[in-house]
């Protein structure tokens, strides 16, 4: 705007205010953002054993090795699944809430719930309800010996991770696309309906467009979201296994850093997920994000 | 009636722009250089279109701008490397620009608070200005409790409260209703004669213009049209822009030729005697045109507007718009056919090229303008 | 309006149900298995119905697990977490917002990107500079040459050592660094009318006071929400606390949680105490999320606007 030169003008005081902040970012984010590269062409001694530059080494090794091609296709998939469903459930949920009924206000209230419960302690739940010997799924498996078994099928693990993590993204996205669903003018409906548009016909005719925004944001920050947060419900849940079935990548790295302290290895697979995630961000944002921008 | 104490009085300043000019960048100038002063006391409306420069005008006096050259210059002080608070300017905001966690009484004493007064003195002068302003009542609710007239006054009162003697009013009416708009006019015109702080009041309403101001700034495209009293505007304008701006309906315009005897139509109808040659533009404003008094241009309505107290006739000559205000009462309908006059005395000429005023054109209109000055 | 909406209505009931069943559910058998004995989870499997042992089952975590001190350091890791961000980010995003400083952009572009790469992707790397947060400057001293100029003067190279692993400092510093709150207030900003920062400088308010009397008492419904949001994620952090404490006594109850379940498979574990203790380790986020559930959602709204 044009009253810019009326904004205070101090020389060391907005330095001094952005100071402690600064530092800290500037130490415990940018610094290990660019450790990560920077290691990664460096091979690392665990023990303090001085480095030595080894150039495209590190990333020859980890291309070459199936267990980080296996953790990166599993990463996918997972990101595709449980992403979606955690877009799609809570958007089913939001629409829902948005109509006046008697069910929508206790579920405007329960479904926030889960924000206060770690991943980690609803991993530990899922661990027990879903545990094929006193779980839920225990009769079932003593009518049908080997139905259910996260302990030993990977599917089976998968498939409670993704309902956990589905579990823990639900208050997130379910808020701030009920918001958007708000924000529509009720014009909008009326206009609709004398348009001769019915309720159900609404949704996907107006609401569903009108939220593009909303949809679209959730998608981006859940992208990310199912592929970090998805540690505490590995580590809680299958940890990795079985036999390596749930084994992302974000998983891979905290086993090989810190169990098998191959800090080279890990900061290389540090980097490049960060470049996935940066780019997988960037492509949103310019192939989807473009489209979907109406002026209210 | 009792006597109330007046010592809400300012000690009013004159005001200096010398060269006063501003531009964000080489191809964006706002406002080129600009000089005028204006006196102690004196209420002046700087009124044009939106996007004119007037409220940058404005923050610049007040100090929410910097300039980009020139000096400004208020009670022989310069100013314009000063902050706001040392300049001695209060300022009535457009949306109120109330705090909204504050009680009225923390919003007009915020300011005294700020410079250091004691509790008990800016109790004193709250209590003064809420008196004045008919807010005592009030002094206890928060702005979202409050009507937008006393909204207005609250912000009003902040201003005078510290008795500034430059008192500046950003567009401050624009938010209330017809008749909300028309009260404050009459109060802030009141107010004026009580406090007599040299104020500034900005604004694209030309009504507002006309009645409160000693004198008015044109202002367009950051360039000055005019700065003169009310009067003078209205019955004299320096160009066409402010013959336009002012009236309403405005002044009709019409370009005519001039062969050095009179002033021609395109069309060829004579419209008034001139000794000039070449291109003008003919002012006229609709209440002057004498209808059906054996004039002799020809012309026929094409739309009535009944406004009550007068009637508004749309018509053409020459493929150019005129409009005629009418009397109440005049028999006259849709399609029929009209004679018109231009009586010679309320005619105004400008170039058609620079949109100036030609002065003294028809001999009459000067005595309008002598009229004017006697005035001041 | 008058229209038919009984399908939709009863749809979007079923489904509401349907939901809440999957959020409650889990929670309620948590309950459940909670307060029975671990005798009755060996013969039954996981309980439907509440039984008695609840407190018995509490008592048990009390005594036998960390997890009291370790909710201690959650509350100490989740409040500092939620005070430091609260603060810092006000002040970072009033200096971008108020001040006219050349790099505003920039430096908020800089806080900003902080948001796309979450802590856990680069927790290898922030667990190397929290071992001795001196060894950025180390690298800049050795790079530029100048603590060979240092030897050469002093006899030895300048190697700082601090260590913030196993420090409450450690569990929080690298969760504040980051970028929500700075953005969060800066459009809080920037919904406030640009007059009342010019009536307050007419009021001749200078930047601390302008700060204190106005922008603080309007932005407290803001610092409420970006409160519940920081101290909730603090509270529910889990790769951090695990690699940046490595004592039982400093790490956090979540970890502790899940270190209550026992690696290796054999004997089923006492799930009613780890369900005990599940329900103690979630009892101050549900209620906080109880009672001040309007700031958490106002705080998730506009943390993405």
């Amino acid at each position: 705007m044009s009253s810019e030169s009326s904004l205070f003008s101090h020389r060391w005081l907005p330095a001094l205010l952005l100071a402690p902040l600064m530092l800290l970012i500037v130490l415990f984010f940018y610094v290990p953002v660019f450790q990560a590269f920077y290691w990664s062409f460096f091979l690392e001694q665990p023990f303090g054993g001085g480095s030595e530059f080894v150039g495209l080494q590190n990333f020859q090794r980890v291309l070459s090795d199936p267990e980080f091609w296996g953790a990166t296709g599993r990463t996918v998939i997972f990101m595709l699944t449980a992403s979606s469903l955690a877009v799609v459930v809570p958007l089913m949920l939001a629409v829902a809430a948005d109509r006046k009924i008697g069910m929508s206000y206790p579920a405007r209230n329960i479904l926030v719930w889960p924000k206060g419960i770690a991943g980690a302690s609803i991993g530990v739940v899922f661990a027990f309800i879903f545990n094929p010997f006193v779980g839920l799924m225990a009769p079932l498996n003593v009518l049908f010996p080997g139905l259910w078994n996260p302990g030993i099928d990977g599917t089976d693990a998968f498939v409670t991770l993704v309902a956990a993590h589905v579990w823990s993204g639900i208050p997130f996205n379910f808020v701030i696309l009920l918001a958007g669903l708000r924000s529509i003018p009720p014009t909008m409906y009326q206009a609709a309906a004398m348009d001769g548009a019915g309720p159900w016909r609404r949704i996907f005719d107006v609401q569903l467009p009108l939220i593009m925004p909303q949809l679209f944001l959730t998608f981006v920050l859940e992208f990310t979201e199912s592929i970090t947060s998805v540690f505490a419900l590995i580590d809680t849940i299958t940890g990795g296994g079985p036999g390596g079935s749930t084994t992302l990548l974000v998983y891979k790295i905290y086993v090989d850093g810190f169990r098998g302290f191959d800090l080279s290895g890990a900061s290389t697979q540090t980097a490049i997920l960060m470049v996935f995630v940066l780019l997988l961000a960037a492509c949103q944002f310019f192939f989807l994000g473009r489209r979907i921008n109406y002026e209210r | 009636m009792t006597a109330i104490d007046l010592s809400i009085r300012a000690a009013a300043a004159e005001i200096e722009l010398i060269g006063v000019t501003k531009s964000y960048d080489a191809k964006n100038t706002i406002i080129p250089p600009i000089d005028v002063t204006l006196r102690p006391g004196e209420f002046t409306v700087v009124l044009g279109p939106s996007g004119c420069g007037k409220s940058t005008l404005l923050q610049m006096i007040a100090g929410l701008e910097r300039v980009s050259g020139g000096r400004i210059v208020i009670g022989g002080r310069e100013v314009q490397d000063l902050e706001p608070k040392h300049r001695g300017c209060a300022m009535v905001f457009q949306n109120y620009a109330l705090y909204p966690h504050m009680t009225v009484a923390e919003n007009m004493a915020y300011s005294l608070k700020v410079a250091g007064v004691s509790k008990a003195a800016r109790a004193e002068r709250v209590a003064k200005v809420a008196k004045m302003l008919g807010l005592a009542d009030f002094l206890e609710r928060k702005p979202s409790q409050l009507s937008g007239g006393q909204r207005q006054r609250v912000a009003i009162g902040r201003a005078i409260i510290r008795e500034p003697g430059v008192l500046l009013f950003d567009e401050p009416l624009s938010n209330l209703d017809a008749q909300l708009r028309h009260d404050m006019r009459v109060e802030l015109a009141e107010l004026h004669r009580r406090i007599g702080a040299t104020s500034i009041f900005v604004t694209h309403d030309q009504v507002e213009a006309m009645t409160l101001a000693d004198r008015i700034l044109i202002l367009n495209k950051g360039r000055i049209e005019q700065f003169d009293t009310p009067k003078v505007i209205y019955h004299n304008p320096a160009s066409v822009f402010v013959a336009k701006f002012i009236g309403s309906p405005p002044m009709n315009i019409l370009d005519v030729t001039g062969d050095g005897s009179v002033l021609r139509l395109a069309d060829g109808q004579v419209v008034a005697s001139y000794a000039g040659k070449g291109n003008f533009q003919l002012g006229i404003r609709p209440e002057d045109i004498a209808v059906n008094d054996g004039g002799s241009i020809k012309t026929e309505i094409r739309y009535r507007e009944d406004l009550g107290s007068h009637e508004i006739l749309e018509t053409k000559i020459a493929d150019q718009n005129l409009r005629i205000a009418m009397p109440f009462g005049v028999e006259i309908d849709t399609g029929q056919a009209l004679s018109l006059s231009f009586p010679q005395a309320r005619l105004h000429l400008f170039e058609r090229e620079t949109g100036r005023a030609i002065s003294g054109a028809f001999g009459d209109a000067k005595s309008q303008s002598a009229a004017a000055k006697e005035y001041q | 309006m008058v229209e038919n909406a009984r399908s939709i209505n009863i749809a979007a009931g079923i489904l509401l149900a349907i939901g809440i069943l999957y959020i409650v559910g889990p929670l309620y058998l948590t309950l459940s298995t909670a307060s029975q004995s671990y005798e009755y989870m060996l013969r039954n499997g996981l309980a439907w119905v509440p039984g008695t042992e609840f407190f018995a089952n509490i008592e048990k975590v009390i005594h036998d697990t960390r997890i009291p001190i370790q909710m201690l350091n959650s509350m100490i890791v989740a409040f500092s977490n939620a005070l430091a961000t609260c603060v810092l980010s006000f002040l970072s995003a009033y200096a971008i917002v108020y001040f006219r400083i050349r790099w505003a952009g920039v430096v908020f572009a800089l806080i900003l990107a902080t948001i796309m790469l979450p802590l856990d992707i680069r927790v290898i790397t922030t667990y190397q500079v929290a071992a001795n947060i001196f060894s950025p400057l180390n690298a800049v001293l050795d790079f530029t040459g100048l603590n060979t100029l240092i030897a050469s003067v002093f006899g030895s190279p300048v190697q700082l050592e601090l260590s913030v692993l196993d420090t409450h400092f450690g569990l929080v510093a690298p969760l504040v660094a980051h970028g929500t709150g700075t953005f969060l207030f800066r459009q809080f900003f920037m919904t406030l009318p640009k007059d009342l920062f010019k009536a307050a400088r007419m009021d001749g308010a200078g930047p601390i006071r302008f700060l204190i009397d106005i922008l603080l008492p309007l932005a407290r419904t803001s610092f409420a929400s970006l409160f519940v949001l920081t101290f909730l994620s603090g509270w529910t952090q889990y790769l951090w606390p695990l690699v940046g404490a490595s004592t039982p006594d400093m790490q956090t109850a979540v970890v502790g949680l899940a270190r209550l379940v026992p690696d290796a498979d054999g004997q089923v574990p006492d799930f009613p105490m780890i369900m005990a203790g599940a329900v103690l380790v979630s009892l101050v986020p549900l209620t906080m999320i109880a009672l001040l559930q309007r700031f958490l959602v106002q705080g998730l709204v506009l943390s993405e606007k």
